[in-house]
């Protein structure tokens, strides 16, 4: 079609065609790209945008108001609510993690979970290890480390903040059943 | 192309861009969307507040919503004055008429989806409106509501509706329509089909004079491409220029959540369904039904028959002085009608609270303000039942009460009123009428009361002297 310019309308004569039509052409290509991008910047945008959210900034998690108030020696457990944000929906679930200390400074934090099969333990009487009842695993207070039983790995263990005599946690889970500490 | 194709050919095809346009934003809106009652609202406060251009996203796809049923109509409005609905194009008007209406069915199942109050009770309206059919009305309800009630089921079904049979219903016929437009052309311009044409289409004579004229006006015409097309194309950059503006000047809206208690809400439809609205209350009670549901009908038949009784070959609106009139007579009313109801709507139908959803708390306390019949002496936004009870006195209105008081001397002046009034006439809310929980709930919802001023709240209270501790006991 382009060049055909013997069926322009009589009004136009030969010379102005020519520009004519190359400006109309200009003016088509160049539309149709402001109005792609028009469109395109806030789908692209809104599309793209989950890559673009910056990774959430670690959460602490107070689980202590006072370390005066602890028991020294001797394995405590906190349970928290903790609210899950998964996109629009907000969700809660109970977390329970174990806190101990020996001088009331430095403290260990446990995820409350069995690394075996993510049973929640308890302290032993004898308040020197963690004995899970689902299959009989057992952990050292102190570190974490198994005594006994099924558990492929030591309980995890949770960064510890203290900050103006309150105790904060970062609290994770991490997959169970396996040697590895790969988190969930 | 025939010659002689004006800005106004460009409005089928600007239709078009922005159907696409629609169909792009709602794909992204799509997977930012939940249709569920428990999370539809929270999937499109997401969307706004944490999706890169969200809010733009949903604005461009509202104010599109808009431009289809104002190109839509146009369109038509171009057809009509131009004759361009008679032979050989009547069949493509059929279907241009079945484009309009599931247009509309996209609005009306669209504007459910956000399911916040301006939804909520649109759809009620719009639902019940289906209901008053004879005969059929319940079951015409129960298939809309996918029940009885507008619920759960409503909202799932709109959704499919929405995003699955009107986009493959409209995609297949606007093909066809397109399909036929290659077809048959465009329609030359008026002049050249009315002199010496026979005086009816339906003469046998007619389609051989239409098509020595048809191929004339061709070989007298331009090529589509460049010339017809950057018309297009401008009109089209136009059209979305201007939608992606009043997108990021003045987004979707979102209003507080669906609240099925909250009959105080009033209900409004979406500007273009306006007229019909406003007319369904001027007409007297029991022509209700009979409008609400005729009228829409008739429309129907009007418009899908015209072409078939309409055989006259006079093209031009200028010689065609019944059709000249009834357009004027159906566009004026119609204007003169979403006139009245612009003017009739109250100006308070802004949310009176904070301008954001109110948390559980503040929710418990309005359904607390309601239980305790508040509103049958207190005003807020208007929301005060007309006939009030003759023996209900008149309390302040409570619209700005969050602007003049603060939570603590709320809470005090709903335990005990006589405290701060000795001669108040509203009863004493204290224990054990409520509890103290519940006096806060009413406290802190009250507290979001600010109006739609914007103005800061300055807090002017006095406290009566506290109570001194009994002597005896």
């Amino acid at each position: 079609m382009s060049g055909d310019h013997t069926n322009v309308t009589g009004d136009q004569t030969a010379p102005t065609v020519i520009p004519r039509r190359s400006f109309m052409r200009w003016i088509s290509a160049g539309g149709a790209a402001i109005l792609a991008a028009l469109v395109g910047v806030p789908v692209v945008g809104a599309f793209i945008s989950p890559a673009l959210q910056k990774p959430k900034a670690d959460t602490w998690i107070k689980v202590a108001d006072d370390t005066a108030l602890l028991d020294i020696g001797v394995p405590i457990r906190v349970d928290l609510v903790q609210t899950q944000d998964d996109a629009w929906v907000e969700s809660r679930g109970l977390i329970s993690v174990w806190l101990y200390t020996e001088d009331g400074d430095v403290f260990k934090a446990y995820n409350g979970r069995c690394t075996h099969l993510g049973c929640g333990f308890t302290v032993a009487d004898d308040k020197k290890t963690f004995a899970c009842p689902c299959h009989r695993g057992q952990f050292d207070v102190k570190t974490g480390a198994v005594l006994a039983g099924p558990p492929p790995r030591p309980l995890d263990v949770l960064k510890v903040q203290v900050r103006d005599a309150a105790v904060y946690v970062q609290y994770r889970d991490f997959r169970l059943g396996i040697p590895e500490q790969v988190e969930a | 192309m025939p010659g002689g194709l004006t800005w106004w050919h460009t409005l089928g095809s600007a239709t078009l861009t922005v159907f696409m346009v629609q169909v792009v934003t709602g794909i992204v809106l799509a997977m930012y969307y939940s249709p569920s009652p428990d999370h539809a609202y929270d999937s499109i406060r997401y969307l706004e507040h944490t999706i890169v251009s969200g809010a733009t996203l949903r604005g461009v796809h509202h104010w599109g919503a808009s431009a289809m049923v104002v190109l839509v109509l146009a369109h038509m409005i171009r057809v009509f004055s131009m004759g361009a609905y008679k032979y050989p194009r009547e069949i493509n008007w059929v279907l241009g008429v079945a484009l309009l209406f599931i247009v509309l069915g996209f609005s009306f199942t669209g504007y459910l989806l956000p399911w916040d109050q301006k939804a909520y009770w649109a759809t009620q309206v719009g639902t019940n409106i289906a209901g008053t059919t004879p005969l059929v009305g319940s079951t015409m309800v129960k298939l809309l509501r996918g029940g009885t009630q507008l619920g759960a089921a409503t909202l799932a079904r709109f959704f499919a509706l929405h995003v699955l049979l009107l986009p493959m219903l409209l995609t297949t016929i606007v093909l066809l329509h397109l399909a036929l437009v290659i077809r048959q052309g465009i329609a030359p311009r008026t002049a050249v089909l009315e002199t010496e044409a026979p005086p009816h289409t339906t003469d046998p004579a007619y389609p051989e004079y239409y098509a020595s004229r048809y191929a004339k006006s061709k070989g007298a015409g331009v090529p589509f491409w460049p010339n017809i097309i950057y018309k297009d194309v401008v009109v089209g950059v136009a059209v979305v220029g201007i939608l992606v503006l009043l997108a990021r000047l003045s987004g979707a809206g979102l209003e507080a959540p669906a609240d099925p208690s909250d009959s105080s809400y009033v209900p409004r439809p979406e500007w273009y369904f306006l007229p019909f609205f406003q007319l369904l209350k001027l007409v007297p009670g029991s022509w209700e039904s009979a409008i609400a549901v005729g009228l829409p009908a008739a429309l129907v038949v009007v418009l899908l028959l015209l072409p078939f009784f309409d055989r006259k070959s006079i093209r031009s609106l200028t010689h065609r002085q019944v059709a000249a009139v009834s357009m004027g007579v159906v566009l004026a009313g119609s204007g003169l009608l979403i006139g009245a109801a612009v003017r009739e709507e109250p100006k308070t139908v802004v949310v009176p609270e904070a301008g954001r959803p109110l948390s559980s708390i503040e929710r418990s306390g309005r359904a607390l303000y309601k239980r305790q019949q508040c509103g049958s002496c207190h005003n807020i936004a208007g929301q005060k039942p007309v006939e009030k009870k003759q023996d209900t006195p008149d309390a302040p209105d409570l619209t700005e009460v969050g602007l003049k008081h603060s939570g603590a001397w709320m809470h005090s002046y709903i335990e005990d009123p006589l405290r701060f009034h000795k001669d108040s006439k509203m009863p004493a809310f204290g224990p054990p009428t409520l509890t103290h929980q519940e006096i806060e709930e009413i406290t802190r919802y009250l507290m979001t009361l600010r109006g739609t001023s914007g103005a800061k709240p300055e807090f002017r209270d006095t406290f009566p002297e506290p109570i001194k501790p009994r002597e005896k006991s």
